[in-house]
C-alpha cells in the first residue's frame, strides 16, 4: 500500500514537471501524444513506434553511424514540416546539406532557413594532392576549427530555438566526433530543451551516438543492415550519346543545356539508376521504453 | 468617414496656418488633400478605435486645432462632398453619420454647390443672379463634365476655370428659375429629366446634391523623407553607447513612419567619424519594419559585424519608406514568427556565422552539381501548404547525400575501369574495398564559359565498412574526389 502511494506521489510529481513521458510499467498503456503535439516522420512504422511522431517542445535525436539513413530521415522530417506549411530550420554544423536533394525529397525550400557552418573535414589535413595541401590547416588548427565550428553552431541553434515560430529545427552534427560533442557542458542540451519547452517546435539532433535527448524527447537509433545498398543497378552496355549542348550557342537557336547524367545521356540501359536507398533498423527510445522497427528509404 | 476643415480666419498673406493645419491633421490621419488654400479634407476612416465615436473624434480634432491657434470649422460626414458642403453651411463642429448625408444636405441652400463646382481658388465670387455670367455654348460645358472639374481643380488652366465658373453660374441660375432653393429640391428631381436637359452634368449635379463623391479621395503625396540626425557633444567609441544614441533616433523616426502609415524597407546608417570620414551602412530589410527596437537591433548587429574604424562624431539614420504591412492571420495554420522577429534572427545569425552563411536556399537553373544560392529568409512564401493527410507509402523518399564542400581528394584503385578500392585520409579515415559500384554517370557543362567548365564522372560505391559514398573523377584533371556520403 505504501509503495503504491509512493508511486502515485512520484507520478504526480513527474506530471507536474512534465516528465510523465518517462513513466513505464506493466499497467501503463503506451503513450500516444495528441496529433498536434507531434511531428510526423513520414514513415508510418516509425510514427507508430514513436507514438505518433517526434514530440514537439522537446529535443529528440537521430543517431547512427555513417550511411545509416540519419540524413534521409531528417530530410523526411523537413519535408513533413514544410509540406504542412510550417517553417523549418537546419543548423548545418559542417555545411553538408544538399538543397537539390532536399527539394527532390519534397522539402519546400522557401520555408527552410539554412544556417551553414564552417566546412571542416575531420581533424587532420589530407596530403594526397601537393597542390592542395598548403590550403589545408594542420591537425591542431583543424581540431581547433572543429571545436569553434561546433560552438558557433550551438549558439546558432540556441538563437533559432529562442526565436520561436519554427515547426522543426534540425541540428546536423552527424559528422561531429562524439568526443567533441561530449566536451560541451552537460547543461547545453538542457538549456536547449528549456528554450522550446511548451512550444510547437520539435528539435532534432543528428548525431553519431545518443547524447542530448530531453526527458520527453525520443531517440531514434539507426543501424545498417547488410547489405547496406539496395537496388544499385548497373548501367550495362552504355555508350555516350552525342550531346546537343556540344554545339556552340547560336543566337536564335534554342540553347540546350548539357544534360545531367542519367537517361538523357545514356542509352541502352533504361533501368540504369543510381544508388537508391538504405534499409536501416530503427531502435526507438521514448522515456526508457525501447521498440524497434524497420525503415526503408527508396 | 471624412473630415473637412475650413480655416475661416485665414488670410492670404499668412502662409504659416496651412502648415500648422496640415501638421495637426496628420496627427490624426496621413490621408489628406487640400481643397483650395483654406480647406483640407481628411480621411478619418478607421480611427474609431483610437478616438472613439465621430463626435469624440471631431471634438478631439477641434481641440487640437484650437490649441494650434487656428480658427476653423469642421464637418464630419460619410462622403467628402457632404463634408465640404456642410462645413460651408454650418459653423463649429458638424457631424453627420454615414448614410445620412442626403438628409443632412436637403435643407441647405443650393448655392452652396458653387463650392464644389468651381475650382477652390475662385470659390466664393460667383455671380449668382444669372445675369452677369455669359454662359458658354452647352457643348463646351458637357465636354468638360463637372465631375472632372471637381476632381482635378488645380491642374486646370485659367480658361478652364472661367468655363467652370460660367457653367456653374448658368446651372445655378437655371435652378433658380426653376424655383429650386435647396439641395433637397435638386436631389428630388427625376434624374432622367435632368439628363435630358443638362446631359451628363445633370445626374452628376444631382449626385453632388445628395452628397455623393464623384471619385475617391486622392491624398496628396507628403514629404516622404524620413531621416534623423544627432550630432554628439563628445565622440563615442564602442557599440554600447551607440545603442542609446540609436534609440533616441529611432523612436521619433518610427513614430513619424507610423503616423504616415509607412514602414522601413531599407535602413541607412551614416556615422560621421572623428577622422572626417563617413561610415555608411545600408541594410535591406526582408520585410517592412517600423518597430524602433527591431531597427536598433538590426543596426547594432550590422555595425557589430562591420564596426567603424574610429570614434563617432554624429549619427544619421535614414529609411526608405514603403507602405506598412497588414497581416491577416489564419486560424487554420500554425502561427509563424513576425517578419520583425525573422529579420532580427537572421541578422543575429549573420553576425554569428558570417555573410552568405544564413538564408533560404534557391536552386539555380543549371546542371552543375551543387548549384544553389542563398537568399534572405523572410519566413513568408506564396505556396499553399500541402494536404496534411496525404497518404504515405511508408518510405521516406530517396537516400540523402551529404556533400563535402569542397570535395575531398581521394585515392582510388581502378580495376577494369571501375573503382576497386578507395582511401580518404583523415582522423577517421574512410576507405576500403569497393563491394558494389554503380556508374559512371558522366556530366559536363559550362564549357562555353572560360574558367567555369566542368566535366566529371560520378560513381556510387558501397565500401566493405558499410559506408556508401559518391566518388567523382574530374576528367579535366584526371583526379578522384570524394563528393559526398550517402546517409
Amino acid at each position: 500500500m505504501a509503495s503504491a502511494a509512493a508511486r502515485a506521489a512520484l507520478e504526480s510529481l513527474l506530471r507536474t514537471r512534465k516528465l510523465d513521458t518517462t513513466l513505464v510499467g506493466q499497467d501503463l498503456p503506451a503513450i500516444r501524444l495528441s496529433p498536434d503535439r507531434v511531428l510526423s516522420t513520414g514513415a508510418p512504422a516509425l510514427d507508430s513506434a514513436l507514438g505518433g511522431g517526434l514530440p514537439r517542445g522537446q529535443v529528440s535525436e537521430i543517431a547512427g553511424p555513417a550511411s545509416s539513413g540519419r540524413t534521409a530521415l531528417a530530410r523526411a522530417l523537413l519535408a513533413s514540416a514544410t509540406g504542412g506549411g510550417e517553417l523549418a530550420a537546419i543548423v548545418d554544423v559542417f555545411d553538408r546539406f544538399d538543397p537539390a536533394g532536399a527539394a527532390g525529397a519534397g522539402v519546400c525550400l522557401d520555408r527552410l532557413l539554412w544556417v551553414r557552418g564552417e566546412s571542416v573535414w575531420q581533424d587532420t589535413p589530407l596530403a594526397l594532392d601537393p597542390a592542395w595541401e598548403p590550403s589545408r590547416p594542420g591537425p591542431r588548427a583543424a581540431r581547433s576549427r572543429m571545436g569553434q565550428a561546433v560552438n558557433r553552431a550551438i549558439k546558432a541553434l540556441s538563437l533559432v530555438l529562442s526565436a520561436g515560430g519554427f515547426g522543426l529545427v534540425v541540428f546536423d552534427a552527424a559528422d561531429v566526433p562524439v568526443r567533441v560533442l561530449r566536451q560541451l557542458p552537460f547543461t547545453t542540451w538542457l538549456r536547449l530543451q528549456r528554450a522550446i519547452e511548451g512550444s510547437d517546435t520539435a528539435c532534432v539532433l543528428l548525431v553519431r551516438e545518443p547524447i542530448g535527448r530531453s526527458p520527453g524527447g525520443a531517440s531514434v537509433r539507426l543501424g545498417s543492415r547488410t547489405p547496406a545498398i539496395r537496388a544499385v543497378e548497373q548501367p550495362a552496355d552504355f555508350h555516350v550519346r552525342v550531346q546537343a549542348s556540344r554545339h556552340p550557342f547560336v543566337p536564335g537557336r534554342p540553347r540546350v543545356k548539357p544534360g545531367r547524367a542519367g537517361a538523357a545521356q545514356w542509352t541502352g540501359s533504361p533501368q540504369a539508376r543510381r544508388f537508391r536507398g538504405l534499409a536501416p533498423l530503427a531502435s526507438v527510445q521514448c522515456g526508457i521504453r525501447t521498440t524497434s522497427c524497420e525503415l526503408e528509404f527508396s | 468617414m471624412f473630415a473637412c476643415i475650413w480655416m475661416t480666419g485665414w488670410r492670404d498673406e499668412v502662409a504659416a496656418p496651412q502648415h500648422a493645419l496640415l501638421e495637426v491633421a496628420q496627427r490624426f490621419s496621413p490621408r489628406a488633400a487640400w481643397i483650395g488654400r483654406d480647406t483640407l479634407v481628411l480621411d478619418v476612416a478607421g480611427l474609431r478605435r483610437l478616438f472613439g465615436e465621430p463626435c469624440e473624434l471631431g471634438a478631439e480634432l477641434r481641440r487640437a486645432l484650437a490649441d494650434a491657434g487656428l480658427e476653423t470649422r469642421i464637418a464630419l460626414a460619410g462622403t467628402r462632398t457632404a463634408a465640404r458642403l456642410l462645413v460651408r453651411a454650418r459653423a463649429g463642429l458638424t457631424i453627420t453619420e454615414a448614410g445620412d448625408e442626403a438628409a443632412a444636405l436637403a435643407a441647405l441652400p443650393i448655392t452652396l454647390l458653387q463650392h464644389v463646382l468651381v475650382p477652390p481658388q475662385e470659390a466664393g465670387q460667383l455671380p449668382l443672379d444669372g445675369t452677369a455670367a455669359a454662359p458658354s455654348p452647352p457643348s463646351r460645358f458637357y465636354r468638360s463634365s463637372p465631375v472632372q472639374e471637381i476632381v482635378r481643380p488645380r491642374r486646370r488652366s485659367s480658361g478652364a476655370r472661367s468655363a467652370a465658373e460660367r457653367a456653374a453660374a448658368e446651372w445655378l441660375a437655371t435652378f433658380r428659375r426653376w424655383g429650386l432653393r435647396t439641395l433637397g429640391d435638386l436631389a428630388a428631381l427625376p434624374p432622367a429629366e435632368l439628363a435630358a436637359r443638362f446631359g451628363d452634368a445633370g445626374p452628376a449635379l444631382q449626385r453632388l446634391a445628395r452628397g455623393e463623391d464623384p471619385e475617391p479621395l486622392v491624398p496628396m503625396a507628403g514629404d516622404e523623407r524620413f531621416e534623423e540626425t544627432l550630432p554628439l557633444d563628445w565622440p563615442i567609441e564602442g557599440l554600447e553607447p551607440l545603442s542609446f544614441v540609436l534609440a533616441r533616433l529611432f523612436d521619433p523616426l518610427c513614430a513619424q513612419l507610423d503616423r504616415r502609415g509607412r514602414a522601413a524597407a531599407v535602413l541607412h546608417v551614416e556615422l560621421q567619424l572623428v577622422t572626417r570620414e563617413c561610415w555608411a551602412r545600408r541594410l535591406e530589410l526582408p520585410a517592412p519594419v517600423n518597430d524602433p527596437r527591431t531597427l536598433r537591433t538590426l543596426a547594432l548587429l550590422d555595425l557589430e559585424s562591420s564596426p567603424p574604424p574610429a570614434a563617432i562624431d554624429a549619427v544619421t539614420v535614414r529609411v526608405d519608406p514603403t507602405p506598412a504591412r497588414t497581416l491577416q492571420f489564419s486560424l487554420l495554420e500554425r502561427a509563424r514568427p513576425a517578419p520583425e522577429q525573422v529579420a532580427t534572427l537572421t541578422a543575429r545569425l549573420i553576425a554569428l556565422m558570417g555573410e552568405r552563411r544564413v538564408g533560404r536556399p534557391v536552386l539555380l537553373d543549371t546542371h552543375r552539381p551543387d548549384a544553389w544560392r542563398l537568399e534572405p529568409f523572410t519566413g513568408e512564401d506564396g505556396h499553399p501548404a500541402a494536404p496534411a493527410s496525404e497518404p504515405s507509402s511508408g518510405r521516406p523518399s530517396g537516400a540523402a547525400l551529404r556533400r563535402l564542400r569542397p570535395p575531398v581528394p581521394a585515392r582510388v584503385v581502378v580495376d577494369a575501369g571501375r573503382p576497386a578500392a578507395v582511401q580518404v585520409s583523415g582522423s577517421d579515415p574512410i576507405g576500403g574495398a569497393v563491394e558494389q559500384a554503380a556508374g559512371p554517370w558522366r556530366a559536363s557543362g559550362d564549357w562555353w564559359a572560360p574558367g567555369e567548365a566542368w566535366d566529371r564522372d560520378e560513381w556510387d560505391v558501397a565500401l566493405d565498412g558499410g559506408t556508401v559514398c559518391r566518388l567523382v573523377r574530374d576528367r579535366r584533371q584526371d583526379r578522384w574526389y570524394l563528393d559526398g556520403l550517402y546517409d
